[in-house]
């Protein structure tokens, strides 16, 4: 409870928060708006936590024990069994906290990206009532918030996200060799990350993931300057991470450039199926709601199974 | 190996290089930096890409810079030789007299190849390449040898001074060039002091009694050899060349005799041309064929009517000096043959004269082609008399002559002109020997006498082929049978002359002896041509007789026309009542003034050819012409009075090479270095080096085509 306290007295944070909140209830629920109504409605009774009566909550579930006792009206919640255990696994190295100089981009920033990303999936998890929980990693594991399906854990996600600083180098295999003992043996594991890592064993790390049996969807982000490498002059690029600088002239490398990212999109492209991983390629400026519906899609896929 | 520039100003150029370092300066893209996330890629595309931007912005300022270094470079000029010039000169102070051998065997190689050029340019590149403690002094050694420059620092004038001289038709004097040079260093204001010359070390101009003593001169000698880079040898040259007419028949034949020597002593020249031109034209062409270092005398011989003067030259096929290939002459055919008769028997009588018979022989009131004009005088009247206006002089039973008058006929004769001695009772053998002995080749002996009861001498009928009489045979040869003498003069033979007796008496005893002096011919006729002492004046044929002699005897009427001088050679133009004028083959005019003391002299043909002279009443000459003496005009009242040729003196043809030995041992008392310019210069276009304008232009087209693709590459 401490931690919502101090959200409670940091603006900042609290309007990012408030942001990151706005804009992934609107994409979830413009994305579920007419489908049909969850199946797992009320199908827990385990008690969750109370809230506050407003009108339209259903009176059966109103506590009349509490109301007794304070006069005023509770509603119990209940917290739901859940199907699901989902893992997202954000990539917090310096390479996520690239943002374009070009004053003609469009694009989203690719952290801003992802976080909202991270922040729609875990309110369309928790809203249809699974577990959503949220490890933030660069080189080591930065945070871990274990997976919930109570709705207010949102909080605490949002909350982390908010605070998330990309730094570091991007180390994707020891994030999973500290997490794989405490993975359930069911579940969905979601990565978001741009891949931009020296280590070419990203796939097979993934992979242990995958064999342990968990569902993993590895969402690659990159922003389009990443892909199209548009710059023009004499450029030093300063790594975001810990490569030395390189000076050249764009002009002289472009096409190699954009065929060295082009093979490792196909990389993943290629190989993450045959490991049962589901990769998505993302550019920022693509529009968010592509992401969650191939996530929905996944995972009604997987509901099935 | 050096590179000197003609024109170094141009190197100021190379500040322009700063034009395309400050383009790059200027418009080099402000480098940026972006922080971004795939570097490790991007290091993996350098890797892969060929492209460089950063060095092909280098190499195309480099291409530019070099560009325009190459285009600075061309229009300086540059010569790029093997020799290296500044080996040439010390690197302590010095004082060097240069001696530029100007000589027209220097010639070898003709126009901008030949060896003057290449001494010149070699010459004019160390000069002002040569550092500001270099002093020099500049000689041209043609003789006689001209300083044409003290102890100038202006190098640039010096340079300008060399490159404006050419070389002479001269021969060399290369030791009267040290002796200027020696004379020079006396004031040298180094106390190093040098000669260098630079000649084709040629045998001629290596007398060593002309060379002063190099003994204590405190000077050291530097020899450059131009010899080795003569590209053919010269083979032959003309070495003289004699006109003379005949009126043998009834046309004048025109005889050009000339003398070839083949200058290669291991080599024989077959199928050499030597053609005749006349007035520009070509006359006549024949081949030779010339023993090793022999020499030759051939003639061109044409019929000639007409009154001009000739001019002309016989010429031979191009070798490898061109100058001594072509003998200039000129030839004025006589009209009218003026002869001298000189009575020393004249009597109140006519018919009793001395010269009666042989005056009326001479001009009996005929034509022919050639008339014969006797013009009689008086032993007293002779110093009055200028001889150069008559062909011959015919001493007719002469006594003695005027004193100091016999220097006079040789000169006459030496010149062209004709002497024919008769002899008689009047004459004074011992006088005679005396003062005609130079002329004479023969000494007079004794009077042979006959009574008139003594059977005579006779005339021994025979041409022998000579050609004076070779026209007379049958009944007129008969007739020659007839002549009585009975008084005739033996002689007697002097040992080192040479002499003709074309005709002679039945006792074996000359009659008529024939010689040459100088250009012109001494006949002695050893009895009276009167009826003194022989009948012959009455025979039929003692008109043709004489008339045939007369005509073979002179040859030339023009003493001054058979002139034939050496470059720079002094004509003493005779005393006239007014001006000598002088056109050069050149179109130069010059005004010889009447001379106060002595005869008015011209010096200053320079080039050879044929010079054409011309006489203007005194006052003549226009006031411009005074006032303007380089440009003279012929004045329009110039009367032709004849011409004279100049030629080189073939003695600079001989292509002999004085040696090192020889050198070392003229020059004893001096250290001398003798280096051989041996570097080929086939490809040579500016003497003294190989231009490098074209090399450095096309580098420059290189460098911008090289740019220009790099920047389409860009």
């Amino acid at each position: 409870m401490a931690e919502t306290t101090l959200q409670g007295y940091d603006p900042e944070v609290l309007a990012r928060i408030a942001a990151l909140k706005i804009h992934a209830s609107r994409l979830v629920e413009g994305i579920l708006s007419g489908q049909h109504k969850s199946p797992h409605k009320g199908s827990s009774v385990e008690f969750a936590e109370y809230k506050d009566y407003t009108p339209g909550d259903d009176i059966r579930h109103i506590d009349w024990k509490v109301v007794a006792k304070t006069d005023k009206y509770h509603v119990k919640q209940f917290e739901q069994s859940t199907n699901l255990k989902c893992h997202i696994l954000l990539d917090a190295s310096g390479s996520m906290a690239y943002r374009s100089p070009l004053k003609k981009s469009t694009a989203m920033a690719k952290d801003e990206y992802a976080k909202t990303l991270v922040a729609a999936l875990s309110y369309l998890l928790l809203r249809q009532y699974d577990a959503a929980g949220l490890i933030t990693f660069n080189d080591r594991l930065v945070d871990h918030i274990p997976p919930r399906s109570k709705p207010s854990h949102l909080q605490p996600i949002l909350y982390s996200l908010s605070r998330t600083e990309f730094t570091g180098e991007t180390q994707i295999r020891r994030t999973v060799e500290e997490l794989i003992e405490i993975l359930p043996r069911r579940g969905m594991v979601v990565v978001v990350s741009d891949l931009l890592t020296r280590d070419d064993n990203v796939l097979k790390t993934l992979n242990l993931v995958s064999s342990k049996g968990l569902e993993v969807i590895l969402f690659h982000i990159l922003h389009p300057d990443e892909v199209e490498f548009p710059f023009e002059g004499d450029i030093v690029f300063e790594s975001l991470e810990d490569d030395p600088p390189v000076g050249l002239d764009p002009h002289d490398i472009r096409k190699q450039y954009q065929k060295l990212i082009q093979e490792l999109i196909e990389h993943y492209w290629q190989h993450c199926p045959s490991m049962g991983i589901d990769y998505q390629f993302m550019q920022t400026d693509a529009p968010l709601d592509q992401a969650l519906r191939y996530f929905l899609l996944r995972r009604r896929s997987l509901l099935k199974k | 190996m050096t590179l000197n520039f003609i024109n170094p100003v141009y190197l100021w150029g190379f500040l322009g290089l700063s034009l395309p370092l400050l383009i790059h300066l200027l418009t080099r893209r402000q480098q940026t930096r972006i922080r971004f996330s795939a570097v490790h890629l991007l290091e993996q595309a350098q890797k892969r890409s060929v492209r460089r931007s950063q060095p092909n912005k280098l190499l195309l300022l480099l291409l530019r810079c070099l560009a325009l270094a190459c285009l600075c470079l061309a229009l300086a000029n540059p010569l790029f030789s093997f020799a290296d010039q500044n080996a040439l000169l010390p690197s302590q102070p010095t004082s060097t007299v240069l001696i530029l051998d100007d000589s027209y065997s220097m010639r070898a190689g003709g126009g901008e190849s030949s060896l003057f050029q290449q001494a010149r340019e070699t010459l004019a590149a160390l000069v002002t390449s040569a550092p500001s403690n270099q002093h020099f002094s500049l000689v041209l050694a043609a003789d006689p040898p001209r300083a044409l420059s003290g102890w100038n620092d202006d190098r640039e004038q010096l340079a300008k001074t060399l490159r404006a001289s050419q070389a002479s038709f001269q021969t060399t004097g290369i030791g009267q060039a040290f002796e200027t040079a020696v004379d020079l260093l006396a004031d040298a204001p180094s106390t190093q002091k040098r000669i260098l010359l630079l000649t084709d070390l040629d045998e001629n101009g290596w007398r060593a009694d002309e060379f002063p003593s190099m003994e204590g001169q405190g000077a050291s000698v530097r020899i450059l050899d131009f010899s080795g880079q003569q590209a053919s040898p010269n083979q032959a040259a003309v070495e003289s060349v004699q006109v003379s007419q005949e009126f043998l028949t009834h046309s004048r034949m025109i005889r050009v005799r000339y003398r070839v020597k083949n200058l290669q002593a291991g080599r024989a020249l077959n199928g050499l041309t030597a053609s005749l031109w006349i007035d520009g034209k070509q006359q006549a062409q024949e081949t030779l064929a010339l023993g090793p270092g022999a020499s030759l005398e051939k003639e061109f011989t044409f019929p000639h009517l007409g009154k001009d003067r000739l001019n002309g030259y016989v010429k031979l096929a191009a070798d490898g000096l061109l100058e001594d290939n072509r003998r200039f002459f000129t030839y004025q055919p006589d009209q009218r043959l003026r002869i001298l008769l000189v009575d020393g028997d004249p009597r109140g009588v006519s018919h009793q004269n001395e010269i009666f018979y042989i005056e009326r022989a001479m001009n009996p009131f005929s034509r022919s082609v050639s008339d014969i004009e006797p013009v009689v005088s008086t032993p007293a009247e002779l110093p009055n008399r200028d001889l150069s206006r008559f062909s011959a002089l015919v001493l007719c039973n002469v006594r003695t002559l005027p004193f100091g008058y016999e220097e006079q006929i040789e000169r006459f004769v030496s010149q062209g002109g004709a002497l024919l001695v008769t002899l008689g009772d009047q004459v004074d053998v011992k006088a005679y020997n005396e003062k005609l002995g130079g002329l004479l080749p023969v000494t007079l002996r004794t009077l042979n006498q006959v009574n008139e009861t003594e059977t005579p001498f006779r005339l021994k009928a025979a041409t022998e082929g000579h050609p004076a009489l070779s026209v007379f045979s049958g009944k007129m040869l008969a007739e020659m049978e007839h002549v009585r003498i009975h008084s005739f003069f033996s002689v007697e033979a002097k040992p080192d002359r040479s002499f003709l007796v074309p005709m002679q008496l039945t006792n074996e005893a000359p009659l008529l002896v024939e010689s040459d002096f100088g250009k012109g011919k001494v006949l002695l006729y050893t009895t009276s041509i009167d009826r003194d002492w022989n009948n012959f004046p009455i025979q039929p044929m003692f008109l043709p007789w004489v008339q045939r002699w007369v005509k073979y005897m002179s040859q030339s009427l023009d003493t001054i026309t058979r002139r034939d001088l050496n470059v720079l050679e002094a004509i003493e133009l005779g005393e006239i009542d007014g001006d000598w004028w002088v056109e050069s083959p050149d179109g130069q005019v010059s005004r010889i003034a009447p001379q106060e003391d002595g005869v008015p002299v011209f010096s200053e043909s320079r080039i050879p050819g044929v010079y054409a002279l011309f006489t203007t009443p005194a006052q003549a000459g226009s006031e411009d012409n005074k006032a303007n003496p380089a440009g003279l005009k012929l004045p329009p009242n110039a009367h032709p009075a004849g011409g004279f040729t100049v030629n080189v003196d073939t003695r600079e043809s001989i292509p002999d090479k004085i040696g090192e030995a020889a050198v070392h041992d003229i020059l004893r008392g001096a250290p001398v270095e003798i280096s051989r310019q041996t570097e080929t210069l086939q490809t040579v276009k500016t003497d003294g080096g190989f231009s490098m304008v074209m090399p450095f232009l096309l580098a420059m087209a290189v460098m911008m085509c090289a740019e220009g693709w790099l920047v389409r590459k860009e």
